[in-house]
């Protein structure tokens, strides 16, 4: 079975170390993964800010890049719900494409989601005798579902102890451009979820989107916590934490 | 309602640095988000009332016209009186109107946000009346001449300390500190003008058409004082109140005090139909029923319908990480969170809130909670996709993505200019890894920033194949 | 065009409609309006006495039990005794049959004043969804009575309870035929919490709702 792998533009600049997580995970589990040396974004910060013309031109492009691949897997809850859950909507205005869009759409999974509901993974090759906390990120949490696959995965690494936050489904006020538009409101939502992850104690925080690393890992070190490493799911499971 | 919402940005940052703000919202989120939860996990099938809910709202909508027709034929058979105002000024004269011919002096008031939007209160009082709110919350703005910041707990952004000040400045009685004993000093001052007001004004949280019936729902019994001591009874509502029968309403309210208050039901849930009756004891002579368009039906004409299935219980604020760090008052008008973010644009203007459906990172934790499932998100991306079209978006933004759509389009031009950035940043980081200051500041003036590693995950996964 | 045609052409315009006689959506919503269909029911595996008992409690209520109407008057001057509250009262027409003189009450059949310190009502029926009475407005039985005193003492008889709000509408259908000017569901004593959300019982209406339970 061929699988897509998109890498998504965050991870490609800022941590693709999350990509080759993927990329192991994916052929570990037994599949043929294609990277499509063309990919680059998937059009969400042009349509979530109004700019409909900007996701269509990116999204037709993703389209076209992943027709050949039985499954397309995205290392991130946002990206992923941005297709399968918007690209229908934005691409309506282009009946010629809607059949692409379908297949596409019911091909699509977020990482963690293709590896228990698809892969069928029974073990994971990570290693990581530590205490973790893990935040749902809100567009895999309330666009895909994705809530018990990540702890799950996690549960296949020995001695890793999963410590919740009293609210790990809250919001950590990243919200793309909202970050940057509304950067003094979007800090301080993440300074509460700061709160909350320090208070498991953990010494990790595991989280499936990038965006939302950046936005916590970034007010955690603001706030003086150089102890409490921020890792990306994929980064975990694939034991690639150093 | 004066309209503040173009000052978003400045009052949202006042409001970042108010600990005491702070305190009340903290408090209104713990209540208010683990309340929901349980009081919807109580009834057994909150999902499926949440989805009847907003079939039925959508039915009620779709059906408008025939609805009011029905709900005016049978409201006037019982003895009411029915008035159309198409926007907010026509309803305030309304209002006056009804109240100049029944020689009234003195109204008392049962919290309305319709009367919210039109500035009710202040008209009525420039013509010459005295107006009471009696709601506590409400009271207690009033009384402080501010605005409200909560559509159920319109005093939440205010101490007790306050309060304490507040009504010992304006009652002359010794400063009470307790919340309780604050409460029966309100309970003392507002008794008598039930009792000598000569005309009552409420909302209506739903118009039944099947029995021509106004509803409103209240935990305090100052909506049953309003409806019922008076001798003159005002009703004024939004077109899209209709719920075609009392046992929609029943559906409703299952959803609507759980989302609102936590509550499996809330204490008066009051049905009004028509005035005083020959032989009752109680009740006002004349009962005036006001249907107020105010910008319903062009909402309803347009992509944001389905904001009109709103019931008014404030879920999406209490679960809004926005709201929950800069209260209601940012938003300038009468709805703040999510709601208000759709709804201050469609009734004032868009260019006139250019900040609501912006200032949201799409989290959807307002979506899931609605109860009759507003696709909130949805409507404020709407929203943001009219500003775009009217040019109503910052040079610099709309630069912006032509610049990054341009570049994405662009494979090549893409991974030089990541693998560029990606070599930057990394200097830049030096050994912290952290970037501590960015161009335009916004995300660095709370934040750090994790640096780019050197290189980009293309260049390495070319690096790596043969 | 006057503002109520002007509203309802908008409307219409909005919808795509022609008009209200468009036979379609006319017949959907007469159907509806004749059918009163319920919505989804809450789940209702309980016993509805218990549950009645359970959720009056729950809203700060509090219950009193007797055998028959006749002993209501006793249990009523019990409690008026139990909280140092005089053993006068404002009450519904419709109970002046009851036995209050021979358990020492003084009472008034009439609407309560703004002064009342204790009302006495019935209710049309109570509902044990929510712990709710009914309240039906008539010569009889005046709201004022649940409203202006501080404490509220209500009579509730099994004959009287019904499941869910929905079972209650059906009840007025039947008894009543047409809705009165008011019915006011009642469910404890009035509340807020308007201040640092502090729940505070007894602000505009009753500060104590006390339920008298006839087991008839």
């Amino acid at each position: 079975m061929k699988v897509g792998l998109f890498v998504t533009c965050l991870a490609d600049l800022m941590r693709p170390r999350i990509g080759f997580a993927a990329l192991k995970l994916l052929e570990s589990a037994g599949y043929q993964v294609v990277v499509p040396l063309t990919q680059t974004c998937c059009g969400q910060p042009g349509y979530n800010s109004g700019d409909r013309w900007s996701g269509q031109t990116l999204a037709k492009k993703v389209l076209g890049e992943f027709k050949g691949c039985d499954y397309v897997v995205v290392p991130s809850g946002s990206c992923a719900g941005m297709i399968k859950v918007h690209y229908p909507e934005l691409l309506a205005a282009f009946p010629e494409l809607a059949k692409d869009v379908d297949t596409l759409v019911g091909r699509t999974y977020e990482l963690t989601d293709f590896l228990i509901s698809i892969a069928k993974l029974d073990k994971v090759p990570g290693r990581f005798p530590a205490a973790v906390t893990y935040h749902d990120s809100c567009s895999g949490l309330r666009e895909l579902g994705v809530k018990q696959q990540p702890r799950t995965l996690l549960a296949k690494i020995p001695n890793l102890v999963l410590k919740e936050m009293t609210t790990p489904e809250q919001c950590c006020g990243f919200g793309g451009t909202f970050s940057l538009k509304y950067g003094d409101i979007s800090a301080r939502i993440a300074d509460q979820k700061c709160d909350d992850v320090t208070a498991t104690g953990a010494d990790a925080l595991v989280l499936g989107d990038l965006g939302c690393m950046l936005n916590i890992e970034g007010r955690l070190r603001r706030r003086g916590d150089h102890r409490t490493k921020v890792l990306h799911i994929a980064e975990v499971l694939a034991g690639m934490t150093d | 309602m004066q309209i503040t919402s173009q000052n978003f940005k400045a009052t949202a940052a006042l409001k970042l640095e108010d600990p005491h703000l702070r305190k009340s919202l903290s408090g209104l989120r713990d209540r208010m988000v683990v309340g929901r939860t349980k009081a919807a996990a109580e009834v057994g099938n909150f999902e499926d009332l949440r989805e009847a809910g907003k079939q039925l709202r959508d039915h009620a909508l779709s059906h408008l016209d025939i609805y009011l027709e029905e709900f005016e034929r049978n409201a006037l058979a019982n003895g009411a009186k029915v008035h159309w105002a198409e926007n907010s000024q026509q309803m305030n004269e309304l209002v006056l109107q009804i109240a100049q011919q029944a020689k009234v002096r003195k109204i008392i008031k049962s919290k309305s946000m319709l009367g919210e939007e039109s500035g009710l209160n202040h008209f009525l009082i420039k013509s010459g009346i005295e107006v009471r709110e009696t709601d506590l919350g409400e009271y207690i703005i009033e009384q402080s001449g501010d605005v409200p910041s909560h559509i159920i707990a319109p005093a939440v952004h205010k101490s007790k300390e306050e309060i304490s000040d507040l009504f010992h400045a304006k009652h002359k009685l010794p400063r009470k500190t307790d919340i309780g004993e604050l409460t029966r000093e309100a309970r003392m001052m507002l008794r008598p003008h039930f009792l000598d007001a000569d005309m009552g004004i409420t909302g209506a949280n739903f118009l039944v058409a099947e029995t021509g019936t106004t509803v409103i729902v209240t935990n305090e019994g100052n909506g049953r004082m309003t409806t019922t001591m008076p001798r003159v009874h005002v009703a004024i509502a939004g077109i899209e109140k209709i719920a075609p029968t009392l046992e929609d309403v029943c559906m409703l309210l299952r959803l609507l005090t759980r989302s609102a208050t936590a509550q499996p039901i809330s204490n008066y849930i009051t049905f009004t139909t028509g005035p005083k009756r020959p032989g009752d004891l109680d009740g006002p002579e004349e009962f005036h029923i006001v249907i107020v368009d105010a910008g319903r039906s062009r909402v309803l004409g347009s992509e944001l319908r389905e904001a009109l299935r709103c019931i008014r219980c404030g879920a999406c604020m209490n679960h809004c990480p926005v709201y929950q760090n800069i209260g209601g008052h940012p938003y300038g008008w009468v709805y703040p969170g999510p709601i208000g973010s759709v709804l201050t644009p469609a009734y004032v203007g868009l260019e006139k809130a250019i900040d609501l459906p912006n200032a949201a990172t799409f989290c959807n934790q307002c979506g899931v909670v609605c109860p009759v499932k507003i696709p909130l998100p949805d409507l404020m991306r709407k929203l943001r996709q009219q500003q775009v079209e009217k040019g109503l978006r910052p040079w610099q933004e709309r630069l912006g993505l032509k610049l990054w759509t341009f570049t994405a389009s662009h494979p090549g031009l893409y991974s030089l200019f990541f693998k560029l950035a990606a070599r930057v940043g990394k200097w830049m980081g030096g050994s912290t890894g952290l970037l501590h200051r960015l161009p335009g500041g916004g995300w660095t003036k709370g934040r750090d920033m994790p640096a780019p590693k050197g290189k980009t995950f293309r260049e390495l996964y070319a690096e790596r194949r043969p | 065009m006057s503002a109520r045609e002007n509203i309802l052409r908008r409307v219409r315009s909005a919808l795509g409609a022609s008009s209200s006689q468009d036979s379609n959506r006319a017949a959907a919503t007469r159907t509806n309006l004749s059918a009163h269909p319920r919505g989804p029911m809450p789940r209702m595996e309980w016993d509805c006495v218990v549950r009645f008992k359970e959720r009056c409690i729950g809203l700060s209520s509090t219950v009193d039990e007797v055998a028959s109407m006749e002993a209501v008057p006793a249990a009523v001057a019990k409690y008026l005794q139990a909280y140092s509250l005089p053993n006068v009262a404002s009450c519904w027409q419709s109970l002046i049959d009851l036995p209050w003189k021979e358990a020492g009450l003084d009472l008034q059949f009439r609407s309560a004043h703004g002064d009342d310190k204790t009302g006495i009502t019935g209710c049309f029926c109570a509902i044990a969804e929510t712990g709710t009475l009914m309240s039906l407005s008539g010569a009889p039985t005046p709201l004022t009575n649940s409203l202006l005193p501080d404490t509220h003492i209500a009579i509730v008889p099994r004959s009287r309870l019904v499941a869910s709000m929905e079972d209650a509408w059906d009840l007025v259908r039947k008894e009543r035929g047409k809705l009165p000017r008011q019915v006011s569901f009642i469910s404890g004593p009035s509340r807020t919490a308007d201040i640092e959300m502090t729940m505070v019982l007894g602000i505009h209406g009753p500060y104590r709702v006390h339920i008298v339970w006839v087991q008839d």
